[in-house]
């Protein structure tokens, strides 16, 4: 295979690193295909083909973004994938590392949250202070026994703030690849 | 106004309608599909568009896929097929989209 050709796929697969390796391999079987198929039939010349597919760039930027807008559901890899968009797509730079950062770091604290109440329940029940962990909002320092109901509320509503922000993450990154969308439309018109 | 504009919109809504009213009469692999929708200006769309789109509706399950050697030297092919659940949503999108030619027809007066 000639080396444009083959240089275009080896960077497409790079972008596509965040999606399972599975899948990746698939993409670019699929691409490398459509080349050949450009190739042997129309005549296309290397930089012709690459030409009409687009920067490698913007080929998995495609890809990685219906991927993300699939569905509202929160995985480390569906976190790397907006990592990689948001590194590929631009105008993102700001809004979405410190939505998808601040989800995930709501997310741990409601699991953080309540661990930290049952260790000081236990603590309490066995007769011992665990003076590192204490339920403190403000200057109010909650009892062993109350901090415990406490830190599962709070832990909740953390839950329930981190899930709220990665739906909206998922709803930016969609719009995003929709007017990315809407450009390559324009472009294929031309 | 910009019709550039109105015309992408239209062409966004209803490229998923296509695909799937192509992969119901037989199978399809992708190129094939692009250059199919070539020779309409109205529908022709990137590969960066496309690829994407039918992977969407594999995993939402519309559509499945196989590999097929090809017999002249060129690589393998990567088919489409629809699906039952398919079907059923094509159905469903062929009523809407009837309903919406007919209201049109009424609102422009011509039925």
């Amino acid at each position: 295979m000639d080396k444009i050709l083959n240089d275009y796929l080896e960077k497409t697969d790079r972008y596509l690193r965040p999606m399972p390796a599975g899948e990746r391999v698939d993409i670019i079987k699929e691409i490398k295909s459509e080349m050949l198929e450009l190739e042997a039939e129309k005549h296309l010349t290397p930089t012709e083909i690459t030409e009409r597919l687009g920067s490698p760039k913007e080929l998995a930027t495609a890809y990685l973004g219906s991927s993300i807008a699939k569905d509202g559901s929160f995985s480390l890899r569906k976190l790397l994938c907006i990592a990689s968009f948001t590194g590929l797509a631009s105008g993102s730079i700001f809004v979405l590392p410190i939505t998808s950062v601040l989800a995930c770091g709501l997310l741990f604290s409601a699991i953080i949250a309540p661990i930290g109440g049952i260790i000081k329940l236990v603590g309490f029940l066995l007769g011992f202070d665990v003076p590192f962990v204490m339920f403190q909002f403000g200057s109010y320092t909650a009892h062993p026994l109350a901090a415990f109901p406490l830190s599962v509320l709070f832990g909740l509503l953390l839950f329930l703030a981190g899930k709220g922000l990665w739906k909206l993450t998922i709803k930016y990154v969609k719009a995003l690849s929709q007017s990315k969308a809407k450009l390559h439309a324009f472009d294929a018109e031309l | 106004m910009n019709l550039e504009d109105w015309k992408s919109q239209i062409k966004r809504g209803t490229l998923e309608y296509c695909i799937l009213l192509m992969i119901s009469k037989k199978a399809y692999y992708g190129y094939e599909i692009i250059s199919e929708l070539e020779k309409s200006p109205m529908l022709a769309a990137k590969e960066s568009t496309i690829y994407p789109l039918l992977r969407r509706l594999l995993k939402d399950g519309l559509l499945s896929s196989y590999w097929q050697e090809t017999t002249e030297g060129l690589p393998p092919r990567k088919y489409y097929t629809i699906t039952e659940d398919g079907k059923t949503y094509l159905t469903a999108m062929s009523a809407e989209w009837q309903s919406l030619l007919q209201a049109i027809a009424e609102i422009s007066g011509t039925t």
